[in-house]
């Protein structure tokens, strides 16, 4: 027995089996992997799932809302009062501060006001791994130019004071406009009815930011603050209660359940009714919890009767190719369901493009990491946070009626958060909305980036498969072929380690302001250009790698290399930003496939060749991250207002608000980018 | 202390003397020919969370109607696993409430809540049933029923197929509550048993009972949903459940005197108002439903006997009895337990006290 099985060559185990199958059949299997990854992509908006309320507790709606008449049209009166301070003449900033701060004290809340300046701009790059610098205090308030916050809380009666919800009001303390003084109406008259309510578990807080340095930089600035224990604090509590009651100490009041941040529009665009604009994007493409944009859609729609909207990108509206699209998968749900009723897909054309370009804008907002509001501070300190944009209907008349229906609304939704046990957890956190009430969780779009990005390690392992077995027996130095990828893997971290250069070079160039962007983004990529030369003629001088000299036709191994880099470049960003690496996946990927030196192309000339040569080409030019950029911008809007230094501005943006996006571009993405014009280029 | 637990019961109740003859038949053991003596009901609410209002007003709701019908809170197990009254959240502090209309706050005065907050676990609750407890509990806190009483067990909560959840982090399953109501059957503390359980899929938690003298009602069968009835949109929460809504409803109408049947309060539900379908288990109760009224278990109206004597005399009366028949006899052994019936760290160790229960002296308390 022992004999036989000893002759008998084990048959190796079922799933090497099938890596293999996949390996040896690497081209079919990639294309199809990609093309399925990408109609995965664009079925999204049919797979979406309508949203529910997830967590027991929240109970939105079944309080009738307590907000009367009377307290909107308190709400209006104050809105008077701020217009009126508004066009005064004169105006350094404190009046509406102090307008607020005595209607607050009226009403029986506590009040402070919180002094700050903004930052000055800082990078850091790794913030995504370690949350928000906390240690940054900042006492020395020299010139006028701080902001002033004004921050109103009122104490739940019976709660523990554990736990606060935050209503915040962005608005110009110098010069209001009147859409900015009517959400500050709203939350006036919201917090009025708060402090007479016996039902409150949280305490309420209401940040009035200063938004004269930007809105982001008030709140941000005001958790900062909220979230870092100041030598002052101590003594503060005590001692500085001035005599008209306004506190100059930090006031706190326990952990955030939720923050709303409300804002209204100027002018009502698109909305048939009183409209809601709902952004969640936080920075990174963090997202708040779902139930919490639910309950907004919940009780905007069936109790105030508002009309809600998510971002969408209007161009992709009108556009044919969508609309064929989704015309096509109408068809499709059809048939299928006049073979068996039972199977229910298909959605109908119109909303298949309104889903798409809701989702388009959802990816691209959650790719960029750039907070769309200043509910992205929150969510730097792990609070959920969304803001609403109110578009009222009607210009002046009804203001009132607005007031009391946008007050309805937020207090129906401070007696749903106020109702929560523990922090936001039930529903999801990982999503991509196709409309308010609809939305597509990470089990569903995380099928399409696993499609595209599947072919890789598959084309990775073929790829090293064949560099080892076509060693031509007539080589000059025998070299194990087990180590020969450790030459190009070299190459490959080398070229990441420009990556990682580039990255900081902006850096620098901020030391020099005057230079306009288009300068500053040729020097970016002049210097970024000669380094690469540099450290491609340093490492080749190196003494330790005149082996890979003679291993230089071995391009196989390095595309193997690559392709794995890439991989893996891939894999980490999905983990960190799911948006940024599925769309860097859609440019990469290809690019990493198809890369195959012209020389060879060249020298076959068959059609075939040839045409795989202009496809690189293409892919390589369009994989350069400013072609890119101009190309999806020019897309979208027209081609007439397009700029080369758009391209700087929005990298800068990016760089400024600590996206991950940028450090992909410059670490993932641009190397990949050289090491694929390293293939193309290469002498065989 | 034990002989001191003797005579406590005495100075503080009123006394209902029941004198058997001796008769030594060992037939007699069936509990279906044993006197109904007293009447016990264990009302639990098993769910914490505001949002689970509802499951406390149905709780305080069947406190207050047994109340109201004539058991006497110290016979009364109220079991609540959360505080809505006092929670921040409840717009009427301090008050609980199982209608919008607000006209009956159920948290008033005389509320006695035996197990509140995490005392609610069904180790708990298990304990209760078989008599089990540590040492230090008090009396007020254990069921002190015997071979004659009957007891109405009252649960809400969240439920599924054969459990029913305690406080969010457990699960009481039918064959704990089915082996709980035997060790209780085997140990004589009651004669009759109704369970009444208002949850989801109700009727699973009784699949599997086995002991005689129990009457299981459910709100819904297995796979169905128990609904609650109304929301308060004033508090923001649903009030009261549609079964719980419905039984009170039906006990509204009655007073202790009525002698509404069994079978009339099961009748009275109507699949289409209750969004599901009340399921009774009647095949271990030996009574016809339609001679039993509802009183039996939602009330306690006993047969009483007016005696002239005060009970120093009775007691006097007592001992001598015992005192002649403890040596000449040896179901003397029924004179003690009778006298220790309510001490719950007895143990049934004498063999003899299972083939001859009840022939002897009973203490009925009956506190007004």
């Amino acid at each position: 027995m022992t004999e036989v099985s000893a002759v008998v060559k084990p048959k190796p185990r079922p799933i090497i089996r099938i890596g293999l199958f996949l390996i040896s059949h690497s081209l079919f299997v990639s294309i199809v992997c990609c093309i399925a990854g990408v109609l995965a992509l664009l079925l999204l908006p049919v797979l979406a799932k309508n949203t529910y309320i997830s967590e027991n507790a929240l109970m939105p709606g079944s309080a009738s809302a307590m907000l009367s008449t009377d307290d909107a049209s308190d709400g209006h009166v104050f809105v008077n009062k701020i217009m009126s301070i508004s066009s005064m003449s004169i105006n350094s900033g404190i009046e509406i501060p102090e307008m607020i701060a005595k209607h607050i004290i009226e009403s029986g809340g506590e009040v402070n006001y919180h002094k700050f300046q903004p930052l000055s701009d800082s990078f850091h790059p790794l913030q995504f791994f370690v949350g928000p610098d906390a240690g940054m205090v900042q006492d020395n308030y020299s010139s006028t130019s701080y902001g002033v916050n004004t921050v109103g809380i009122v104490r739940a009666p019976r709660g523990d004071g554990k736990e606060a919800i935050i209503i915040v009001t962005p608005y110009n303390s110098v010069k209001p406009t009147t859409s900015e003084a009517l959400s500050l109406g709203v939350a006036y008259s919201v917090f009025t009815l708060l402090s007479r309510v016996s039902w409150l578990a949280k305490d309420i807080i209401w940040l009035a930011a200063d938004s004269r340095h930007g809105e982001h930089a008030a709140v941000a600035a005001w958790l900062r603050d909220y979230y870092t224990l100041s030598s002052g604090d101590l003594e503060h509590e005590v001692t500085s209660v001035k005599r008209d009651g306004v506190s100059n100490g930090f006031r706190r009041a326990g952990t955030m359940a939720a923050a709303l941040v409300i804002k209204v529009a100027d002018s009502s665009t698109g909305f048939e009714k009183d409209g809601l604009k709902i952004y969640a994007e936080a920075s990174n493409g963090q997202m708040p919890n779902l139930d919490l944009i639910n309950i907004v859609n919940y009780l905007a729609v069936h109790g105030q009767g508002l009309q809600v909207r998510v971002e969408k990108i209007w161009s992709l509206l009108d556009s044919w190719w969508l609309y064929s699209l989704g015309e096509l998968q109408e068809l499709i749900g059809k048939v299928a369901k006049s073979l068996n009723p039972g199977w229910k897909f298909g959605i109908p054309a119109s909303d298949y493009v309104e889903g798409c370009t809701t989702l388009a804008s959802s990816l691209y907002n959650q790719a960029l990491g750039i907070p769309t509001g200043p509910h992205g501070a929150f969510r730097d300190y792990q609070v959920d946070a969304i803001t609403l944009e109110f578009s009222p209907r009607f210009s002046s008349s009804q203001r009132v009626l607005f007031l009391l229906h946008v007050g309805r609304l937020v207090e129906g939704v401070i007696r749903s958060v106020n109702n929560l046990l523990e922090k936001f957890h039930q529903s999801f956190f990982l999503y991509l909305m196709t409309s308010p009430s609809r939305f597509v969780s990470v089990g569903t779009y995380m099928i399409a980036f696993a499609l595209l990005i599947a072919p890789l390690p598959l084309v990775a392992a073929a790829l090293f498969s064949d560099a080892s077995k076509s060693k031509s027996p007539g080589e000059s130095i025998p070299t194990s072929p087990a180590w020969n990828w450790l030459y190009t893997a070299k190459t490959v971290l080398i070229v990441h380690l420009w990556g990682a250069i580039v990255t900081i070079i902006p850096y620098f160039l901020r030391q020099f302001p005057d230079s306009s962007p288009l300068i500053s983004l040729l020097t970016w990529i002049a210097s970024s250009a000669v380094l690469l030369f540099f450290t491609r003629a340093a490492s080749s001088s190196l003494p330790f790698s005149c082996a890979s000299q003679l291993q230089t036709s071995e391009w196989t191994l390095l595309k193997a290399v690559t392709v794995a880099a890439a991989f893996i470049g891939l894999c980490l960003m999905s983990v960190i930003n799911y948006a940024t690496a599925e769309i860097g996946a859609l440019l990469l990927v290809p690019m990493c496939l198809m890369a195959v030196p012209l020389r060879i192309d060249a020298t076959a000339k068959t059609a075939k060749t040839v045409a795989r040569g202009a496809c690189n080409v293409l892919l390589v030019f369009v994989g350069f991250p400013p072609a890119a950029f101009l190309l999806s911008k020019g897309a979208l809007s027209s081609f007439d207002g397009v700029r080369l230094d758009d391209f700087w501005n929005w990298i800068e943006s990016l760089r400024e608000w600590n996206s991950a996006t940028y450090i992909y571009i410059c670490m993932v993405h641009l190397p990949c980018w050289v090491l694929c014009i390293h293939i193309l280029l290469h002498r065989r | 202390m034990a002989t001191s637990f003797k005579f406590k019961p005495l100075t503080i109740s009123i006394l209902l003397l029941f004198l058997y003859n001796a008769i030594a038949s060992s037939a007699s053991g069936s509990s279906s020919t044993t006197m109904h003596t007293n009447n016990w009901a264990i009302l639990v609410c098993t769910s914490r969370f505001w949002f689970n209002y509802r499951h406390m007003a149905n709780t305080l709701s069947l406190y207050r109607t047994v109340k109201r019908l004539g058991i006497p809170d110290e016979r009364i197990i109220l079991m609540l696993a959360d505080d809505m009254a006092c929670n921040a959240r409840n717009k009427y502090p301090a008050q609980v409430f199982n209608n919008e209309n607000h006209l009956l706050n159920l948290y008033g005065d005389n509320v006695e809540v035996d197990y509140r907050g995490y005392e609610v676990t069904v180790e708990n609750f298990l304990r209760i049933l078989t008599g089990r407890h540590e040492r230090a509990v008090p009396r007020s806190k254990r069921l002190l029923s015997d071979e004659g009483s009957h007891i109405l067990l009252y649960m809400t909560g969240h439920g599924g197929d054969e459990f029913l959840k305690f406080q969010d982090s457990e699960e009481l399953q039918s064959h704990d509550l089915a082996d709980a109501v035997k060790q209780m059957k085997e140990k004589r503390r009651f004669k009759e048993l109704l369970i009444m359980v208002d949850t989801c899929q109700a009727a699973t938690l009784f699949s599997q009972l086995q002991s005689p003298g129990v009457l299981a009602i459910g709100s819904s069968k297995k796979g169905e949903n128990s609904y609650s009835h109304h929301l308060d949109s004033d508090v923001g929460v649903s009030v009261v459940d549609r079964f719980t809504f419905y039984t009170l409803a039906f006990f509204e109408s009655l007073n202790m005197y009525d002698n509404a049947s069994l079978s009339s309060l099961f009748t009275s539900y109507n699949p289409n108002t209750l969004m599901s379908t009340a399921y009774y288990r009647t095949d271990l109760y030996q009574r016809r439903l339609e001679e039993v009224p509802v009183t039996n278990f939602f009330g306690s109206v006993m047969e009483t006997i007016h005696t002239d004597s005060p009970y120093r005399a009775f007691s006097n009366r007592y001992y001598r009895k015992s005192k002649t028949e403890m040596p000449s006899d040896q179901s003397g052994g029924g004179n003690r337990r009778a006298l220790k019936d309510l001490d719950i760290l007895e143990e049934l160790a004498d063999p003899k006290l299972n083939v001859r229960p009840l022939q002897s002296t009973y203490l009925l308390v009956h506190e007004g």
